[in-house]
């Protein structure tokens, strides 16, 4: 995948065409990004939304779910703000991830036990199945891509979450916060806590990037910059390395993740950012993050739901994260992304981003009537930052197409609607029977725009299918095999 | 900002010996704890920050990852590097670098010497040796120093002596040896190690005042002034008679019973944690009077706002804080506090399971299992009567609630009187025709099943109880060694338990028995887990 062009490879490719390189480009030893591949880098994204597609004890099962299969199908409210650009987007419906009880009490392959939150994190993000209260038991998905396809990109791949904080006095249990896990060093599955700052993000991508008009001493200020900082980076990860060896394994363990970490960021700051184009441009800095709000609660005199507790600005996160994530891909900074808009069980304050005074979870278990619509405006507003994304990409020329045409981009929930094996009842939200998700993006053959009832498949299969538009072999995310031709071009 | 002392360089010091007498019985041996790499929290990172170069605008808290708290901030063992956490660290060291030479009296305090120009290699050289001892909390050795001395070229380049100096702060605030506190020490057996007296200095300080060692402490653990019990002793009562100590056994009480952050607007969250932070000052400062004050205690601390709220008559008005006493109101200590009885909200109210919850991990230390399956806990509890004692009442009519809830249920509904902002009440929210009894029993305590009404009550009911200083001795044990205890501490823990009981419970005796244990300085090695 990929090959390299190394800078003096680049500067023969341009042999006389008389480009004009800053300085720094040239004295700086690092790695040149390919700007000149010939056909346009594939990317994976996914998407995440902790919230289920129906609410508890409602009739009316979901407001997600096309009526009508394969092309040109109703939008129900859930997905709504996809509008005009449902044939960009495919829904996978009639999904299901297999749980304890219905296998004898013994949690299936691919499956979770019986008890809901966070249980269908492992299997949907990495079709492993997920041992009782924990995180994932495998790499997920966007990972797994990751190794196969980043190349010697500057990020393999961006973690990030836009939901802020818990929002209740105690941390996150069981790796509710997150989305992404991958195989360490060591060869264990280690989570990698996302980053939440989008200014912190922007920082990341796009510090290496030369803002353009500068005169030569401003081109000598920046380029002594860039190299202490290289010297700094230098200097700090050979004395972690010195003191790795002299700690005891358990800490060895501990300080070698920090060490792999610093080895990650010394790479990326030692590649040089690609020229700056029309599309590929450094964004303006975003300013100072919107500051994180306090723990959810009522508003102290009336004993309601406070409407400005819980809530960290998450719109303009969302916004700024797609901007990033859309940015990044276009430089070619990285080829995978993922990004968690909220929670497994969101304790997310509603009334800022739908006018429901309320947090993201509560809205599942609204009761009836009303409960499926109410949760479903919920769902409308994470669908909406997923259709701003894939728009970006859309008008995004690349080649003869655009953006989307290298892409696979995915946008997971956390549960369906039906049986709940914990509650021991039907029409629950607590249940991963019914599930839905979404797929944009042409790579590898994905046909999108069409509804596709996937009576039986997992989860999973969807990931697998778009696994393997971008390049990924094999048939397999953790234990679970096959995937979802339908999706495809005949 | 607290003014950077003068700093001594004592000749020991630069050799780092630790030559000292302190050595282990056998059976002590056995007793050293696990300890592992501990990273400084967000909280410790800005209190390092401000203390080593005067900056106190909370970087790490508005760029580094957030810290798990279960409940405490420190726990090493929930602590993940990663690629945010390296970005932060590194944008940690820019910020702090920029920012920290603008005031020519802060570098003037920072840099030893007067820099002849961008050459000045000795007085660079100076500065390392200086400022990494304060950042490193011991000296640096020499192939350390001129490792830092590589960067020098940079600021000839740059024809600026302070761009030297920002790449070693930079270089420094990112460096493990700063963000991690690293115990090497000396082996004394198998995966038992002696911690040199700057590792010792740097235990000391964070625990007691959650900072990064002052000047004088490193000093004197160069001096050899921490290689007694008594020196360790000492040292341990000047950091307490610090201001900072007062902060940071707040700080303790705060993770530990979980006001550090309260679901409330901001001005009744800070005015409830004021009132907090002031009993416990009172109680282990002041008036260093029986732990258990804190929680019997009559007067409390509050403004018209809390005043009100608590329906206290004594309160004679004003716009400030004052002592106020509870006089008819039935209330006492701590636990009457909105601060804790903030806690255990669920379904917008107050939950007699999750005040249940509260009470046995926080206050008793004892572990509550998950609920079993076929329990969808995101269900409130229905009956046919609205009334909250009613529906709760389903809990104990389905096989396999019971049991747990038993024991959870009855402690929360000894507190339902008082709802989840610390007001009192006579009816469930909403529903005069609820009437709200407010009786409750904390059962199969070691002394008993405990009835009590009120937070009064209960308070009286854990000091009867006969669990409630092992797990005050516990709590503190956690939080000083940033984990949760194992099999291996728990000789240690009953016997400072014996202590604090026939010590008048003294807070600070308290304290000062974790830092005198012959074990305090030692470490021993973690498996692999």
């Amino acid at each position: 995948m990929g090959t390299r062009l190394s800078r003096r490879h680049l500067l023969k490719g341009l042999g006389g065409v008389g480009l004009s390189l800053p300085l720094l480009e040239i004295m700086l030893d690092g790695k040149a990004f390919a700007q000149a591949a010939p056909t346009a880098p594939k990317r994976y994204l996914v998407f995440f939304d902790g919230q289920s597609i129906g609410a508890d004890g409602d009739p009316l099962a979901n407001d997600f779910v096309p009526n009508t299969v394969g092309r040109n199908y109703d939008l129900k409210s859930a997905i709504a703000p996809l509008g005009a650009l449902k044939s960009e987007v495919s829904v996978i419906s009639g999904l299901k991830i297999p749980w304890a009880a219905e296998n004898g009490g013994v949690i299936p392959a691919g499956g979770r036990p019986d008890n809901f939150h966070v249980t269908s994190l492992s299997p949907l993000l990495s079709g492993v199945r997920a041992p009782s209260g924990t995180a994932s038991a495998g790499a997920t998905s966007d990972q797994l891509v990751a190794k196969a396809i980043a190349g010697s990109t500057a990020f393999p791949s961006l973690t990030y979450r836009v939901q802020a904080e818990w929002y209740l006095s105690v941390a996150a249990p069981y790796g509710r916060d997150m989305i992404s896990y991958k195989i360490d060093s060591s060869g264990r599955v280690a989570a990698i806590p996302p980053q939440t700052s989008p200014r912190q993000a922007w920082q990341a991508l796009f510090s290496n990037f030369v803002p353009s008009g500068l005169d030569a001493a401003a081109q000598k200020r920046l380029e002594l910059e860039l190299r202490s900082r290289r010297s700094v980076l230098d200097l700090v990860r050979g004395d972690t390395e010195r003191l790795v060896p002299k700690l005891g394994a358990a800490d060895k363990q501990r300080l070698q993740r920090h060490l792999d970490e610093l080895r990650d960021l010394e790479r990326r700051v030692a590649t040089i950012a690609p020229p700056q184009t029309s599309a590929c441009m450094r964004p303006s800095d975003p300013g100072a993050d919107p500051s994180v709000g306090t723990p959810q609660g009522n508003n102290g005199t009336d004993n309601t739901y406070a409407q400005n507790l819980g809530y960290s600005g998450e719109e303009a996160r969302a916004n700024l994260f797609v901007d990033l994530i859309h940015l990044a891909m276009v430089c070619d900074l990285t080829r995978v992304a993922s990004l968690q808009l909220t929670m497994f069980q969101s304790h997310l304050n509603m009334y800022a981003l739908t006018g429901q005074a309320t947090d993201c979870h509560e809205l599942g278990h609204g009761g009836v009537p009303g409960g499926t619509m109410a949760l479903s405006k919920g769902i409308a507003w994470h669908v909406k930052h997923f259709a701003r994304l894939v728009q970006k990409f859309k008008d995004t020329p690349e080649g003869n197409g655009n953006m989307l045409d290298s892409s696979a981009l995915v946008f997971l929930m956390e549960g369906g609607h039906g049986w709940d094996p914990e509650g021991v009842k039907g029409n629950s939200s607590h249940s991963t029977e019914n599930m839905a998700c979404l797929l944009a993006g042409r790579a590898g053959g994905l046909q999108p725009g069409q509804h596709v009832v996937a009576a039986g498949k997992h989860p999973a299969n969807v990931l697998v299918t778009a696994m393997k538009a971008v390049g990924v072999t094999g048939d397999t995310l953790g234990e679970v095999s096959g995937d979802v031709p339908q999706l495809r071009v005949a | 900002m607290r003014p950077v002392l003068p700093l001594i360089l004592l000749a020991a010091g630069c050799t780092g010996s630790i030559d000292g007498p302190a050595t282990l019985s056998s059976a002590q041996a056995e007793e050293v704890a696990h300890s592992g790499l501990r990273r400084l929290s967000r909280v410790e990172l800005d209190a390092t920050v401000r203390d080593l170069l005067g900056d106190d605008k909370a970087r790490a808290r508005r760029l580094l990852p957030p810290d798990s708290t279960d409940p405490f901030d420190n726990d090493y063992r929930q602590q993940t590097a990663s690629g945010a956490l390296v970005e932060a660290a590194e944008a940690l060291g820019v910020e702090l670098a920029d920012v920290t030479l603008v005031d020519p009296q802060a570098r003037a305090r920072l840099i030893p010497c007067q820099p002849t120009g961008a050459a000045d290699a000795a007085c660079l050289r100076a500065f390392v040796e200086t400022f990494g001892r304060r950042a490193f909390r011991r000296p640096l050795v020499q192939e350390e120093v001129d490792r830092f001395m590589t960067l020098q070229p940079l600021a000839v380049e740059a024809g600026d002596f302070d761009f030297g100096v920002k790449l070693v702060i930079r270089a420094m605030i990112q460096h493990p040896a700063f963000l991690y506190r690293v115990e090497l020490g000396e082996p004394v057996s198998v995966g038992l190690f002696r911690l040199t007296p700057f590792e010792l200095a740097t235990r000391l300080s964070y625990f007691l005042i959650g900072t990064t060692p002052q000047d004088w402490l490193l000093d004197q653990a160069a001096a050899g002034g921490l290689d007694s019990k008594d020196g360790v002793q000492l040292a341990a009562k000047r950091l307490l008679a610090d201001p900072l100590a007062r902060e940071q056994i707040e700080r303790f009480h705060a993770l530990w019973l979980g006001y550090h952050r309260l679901p409330h607007p901001l001005a009744l969250t800070q005015a409830m944690q004021q009132e907090s932070d002031a009993l416990v000052d009172r109680v282990v400062f002041t008036e260093g009077s029986d732990y258990f004050t804190l929680f019997t205690s009559s007067d409390t601390f509050v403004n018209q706002t809390l005043a009100t709220q608590y329906g206290l008559a004594g309160f004679t008005g004003g716009a400030g804080f004052q002592w106020t006493n509870y006089g008819a109101a039935p209330r006492k200590g701590l636990l009457s506090h909105g601060s804790v009885l903030s806690q255990g909200v669920k379904f917008s109210d107050s939950s007699p399971t999750q005040r249940g919850i509260f009470v046995r991990n926080r206050l008793l230390c004892q572990e509550v299992p998950r609920p079993p399956p076929g329990v969808n806990v995101d269900a409130a509890p229905t009956s046919s009567s609205p009334c909250k004692k009613a529906r709760y009442s389903t809990h104990a009519s389905v096989g396999g609630c019971k049991q747990c809830h038993d024991n959870l249920d009855p402690i929360g509904f000894g507190l339902e009187r008082f709802d989840r902002e610390g007001r009192y009440r006579t009816t469930d929210d909403g529903l005069p025709q609820c009437p709200i009894e407010g009786k409750g029993t904390v059962v199969g305590a070691p002394a008993g099943d405990l009835a009590f009404s009120g937070p009064d009550g209960l308070a009286d009911a854990l000091i009867a109880s006969g669990a409630f200083e092992r797990c005050v001795v516990t709590q503190v044990f956690r939080f000083a060694q940033g984990r949760r205890e194992d099999a291996l501490d728990v000789p240690a823990l009953l016997q400072r338990t014996e202590t604090f009981k026939t010590g008048q419970r003294n807070f600070q005796a308290l304290l000062l028995d974790v830092v005198s244990d012959e074990t305090f300085g030692f470490r021993r090695e973690e498996e692999v887990r």
